[in-house]
């Protein structure tokens, strides 16, 4: 589908946009509760585990779906650093990061043997089990089924159980890794990245090593989602290996496609809507899962790429550079 | 002496928008014909068969409710959904808390969501009984607005290890179990109270969960001649395990089962009585499901839910809803959360008419329930027994 690109005229009102949602969302707190703010914090981490999911299924368009073994592994990281030798917890978020990222390095080595569609998904999938068969097993580590508990822990005198603390630690930390993965598409790396998603041969031919686009994109996806686990870790205070089976993966796919394949934005949406979509049905008990597979296909029926197009169609600011609807 | 006492007034005013606020606090959730209690349960998603444990609460509330109330106050259940899921259960507590502002909280299944709650409750510190779920750390260590109504998996492991040891001239025990935690909250405290007795297991063996064949183990057994088997396993691995125990000749040796299994659903199982006949679980009542004694508060639920099919999870939430309610006419209609949480701790040797061991709660134990009866067949018929040999 071919776009209107941005004048740069436009391009400054993005930028512009892009700081003013966050300045704005600063005064969040002043009307939220204790639940809402929650989920607001909720929303902020499942913006970045869809960043990071849409990264290498949708720009670098690869069936991979180690994504929620990515977030076990960062909030296992962050707990275990934080429980056991009690480093504190805002170190522990580029730590998480630094797991995530390895665990991206051990996914992306499916794919650099070029395994590739239907294959790398099952052996990906296989890899997020495997995941979640440690954390169970592994229990001087993690706890098993018990779980790891966050240790109790207090930052500038208020406790990090605080969600209005928390809320500004993960908006930071949101902003800060979208902002980095924008940065990071709209650079040669982005471009080359989409290359290889469009024809890894056609790539290959440019000289482009495609075997480092592909490992850096994993790695760069884990690290991003590795922080979310750090952030989910502190953001309901226990790890349980339940919060990274299946059920999450397929809610992180739907964020991704609900808000548009491949697009930073379209992540931001999917995210936002799809943590807020079921909790506004606890308001129709019994009704919820209904109600909510009725709302994704509808919007995936009405705009099958997603929320980030309608937005695109509104005006040339929400296109992003280099940005091209995945097949 | 001026000064003072001006120092005082000075203090008592400053103070004053703080004891309102606490005031304010104590009586959250209350209104003069009212008191809301938020039940949390997984009423979606993968473990939602486990939200029948609170129908017997809700239907026990609609009883009391038609019978005038406590003190002139209906017991108005505001429901959410945990799916049994931590996030989910925390966006649950939030809500209850901070939006709903509900007087109290009772319920929760899924011992991982309740564990994920405790510090966000523990903090807000309104009363929380909690209804079904089992871990002992949901309750311990002690938390002052935290209380435990049901059987704990440690209450549960050292009754089955004590039915063990009612058997005459018990001496030889094996264990045999999942490598899980749900396994172990079973079998260790059951260890535990065999070593304090004496009785150290004579064999430890493992059934992975999925296992379909159990020779390797049965095989281990009979060379060891266990006088009696602790089995912390599955529904699904148990009927395996009983069907090969038969098979190679060792289906009289008695095997003690989990609450996690249940008497008729192993025997639909295995389809084979014989397999089944010296298989003993875990009963937190007072008598069989169809039993005389559990008929009045199966007739209760289904008077207000007629559609609810019951099955031992619809009964297990009764007996907290009854000490909850004692509890509060104890308190009178002057009721606060500090107060209820102070009667809560008052009650004692409580009999529910339900569970098979009376609740307890003291200022330095809310675990409430200490013991469980035992489910097994004799002379063909499923019975309760305090111990071997002896009904209930």
């Amino acid at each position: 589908m071919s776009q209107i690109m941005p004048s740069a005229r436009q391009r400054k009102m993005r930028t512009l946009l892009f700081w003013a949602v966050p300045a704005v969302l600063l005064l969040l707190p002043l009307a939220t509760n204790p639940y809402t703010q929650f989920i607001a914090n909720g929303m902020l981490v499942s913006v970045l585990v869809t960043l990071g999911f849409t990264l290498t299924i949708g720009n670098l368009g690869q069936l991979a779906f180690a994504n929620t073994a990515f977030f076990g592994i960062g909030a296992y990281s962050s707990a275990i650093l934080a429980a056991k030798l009690g480093v504190p917890w805002l170190l522990t978020i580029p730590l998480a990061g630094a797991f995530g990222a390895l665990g991206g390095f051990l996914a992306s080595a499916a794919a650099l043997r070029g395994i590739r569609t239907y294959y790398l998904a099952i052996i990906t999938l296989a890899f997020g089990e495997l995941m979640r068969w440690a954390y169970l097993h592994a229990k001087p580590l993690t706890g098993g089924t018990d779980g790891m508990p966050m240790p109790r822990e207090t930052l500038l005198g208020i406790s990090l159980t605080d969600d209005t603390l928390k809320f500004y630690i993960f908006l930071a930390v949101t902003v800060l890794l979208v902002k980095a993965t924008l940065n990071l598409m709209r650079s040669h790396f982005g471009r080359a990245v989409m290359a290889v998603r469009e024809n890894e041969i056609a790539t290959a031919s440019l000289a482009i090593p495609t075997a480092r686009v592909i490992l850096a994109t994993f790695m760069w996806s884990g690290f991003v989602v590795g922080c979310a686990g750090a952030l989910f870790a502190r953001h309901v205070g226990h790890v349980f290996p339940e919060s990274f089976g299946m059920l999450h993966l397929i809610a992180s796919f739907a964020m991704v496609l609900v808000g548009g394949l491949g697009s930073v934005l379209g992540a931001v949406l999917g995210a936002v809507l799809l943590t807020a979509l079921p909790e506004y049905l606890r308001a129709f008990p019994g009704m919820e899962e209904l109600f909510f597979g009725l709302i994704v296909a509808g919007v995936l029926v009405a705009m099958p790429m997603g929320l980030a197009s309608l937005l695109r169609r509104v005006s040339p600011i929400f296109v992003e550079r280099f940005y091209r609807e995945a097949p | 002496m001026k000064k003072y006492i001006s120092l005082l007034a000075a203090a008592g005013l400053a103070a004053s928008p703080l004891l309102a606020q606490d005031a304010e606090w104590e009586t959250e959730g209350l209104s003069d014909d009212a008191i809301t209690i938020g039940v949390m349960g997984p009423f979606s998603g993968n473990a939602s068969s486990y939200s029948k444990a609170l129908i017997g609460m809700m239907a026990y509330y609609d009883k009391v409710n038609e019978e005038g109330g406590v003190h002139g106050r209906k017991l108005v259940a505001v429901q959410e959904d945990t799916a049994c899921d931590s996030a989910k259960g925390l966006a649950a507590a939030k809500k209850l808390i901070s939006q709903d502002e509900v007087f109290m909280l009772q319920g929760n299944s899924c011992s991982g969501v309740a564990l994920a709650l405790r510090p966000t409750i523990e903090e807000a510190g309104l009363p929380w009984i909690v209804a079904h779920a089992v871990s002992d750390s949901i309750s311990d260590p002690l938390a002052a607005n935290i209380f435990h109504g049901v059987p704990t998996g440690g209450a549960n492991g050292r009754a089955m290890a004590a039915f063990v040891l009612s058997k005459p001239d018990t001496s030889n025990v094996a264990i045999i179990e999942h490598s899980n935690d749900w396994a172990h909250s079973y079998s260790n405290p059951a260890r535990e109270y065999l070593e304090e007795n004496g009785v150290a297991p004579s064999l430890e063996l493992t059934m992975e969960r999925g296992q379909t064949d159990a020779t390797a183990q049965v095989l281990k057994l009979r060379q060891e001649k266990p006088d009696f088997i602790i089995a912390a396993l599955y529904e699904a691995e148990t009927a395996i395990f009983l069907r090969d125990l038969k098979k190679y000749g060792m289906g009289d040796i008695p095997v003690m089962g989990t609450a996690g299994t249940d008497l008729e659903n192993t025997l639909k199982r295995t389809g084979d009585f014989d397999t089944v006949k010296n298989y003993y679980v875990i009963h937190s009542y007072v008598d069989n499901l169809d039993g005389p004694l559990m008929q009045p508060w199966g007739e209760m639920i289904h008077k207000y839910y007629p559609d609810e099919e019951l099955s031992t999870f619809s009964f297990v939430s009764i007996g907290s809803a009854e000490a909850l309610v004692s509890a509060l006419e104890a308190v009178g209609p002057e009721l606060t959360r500090s107060k209820l949480m102070a009667a809560l701790e008052e009650v004692r040797d409580f009999d529910t008419g339900i569970l098979s061991d009376p609740i307890s709660w003291t200022a330095d134990d809310h675990q409430g329930v200490k013991g469980s009866a035992v489910a097994g067949f004799v002379d063909g018929e499923p019975t309760v027994l305090k111990a071997w040999g002896q009904p209930y």
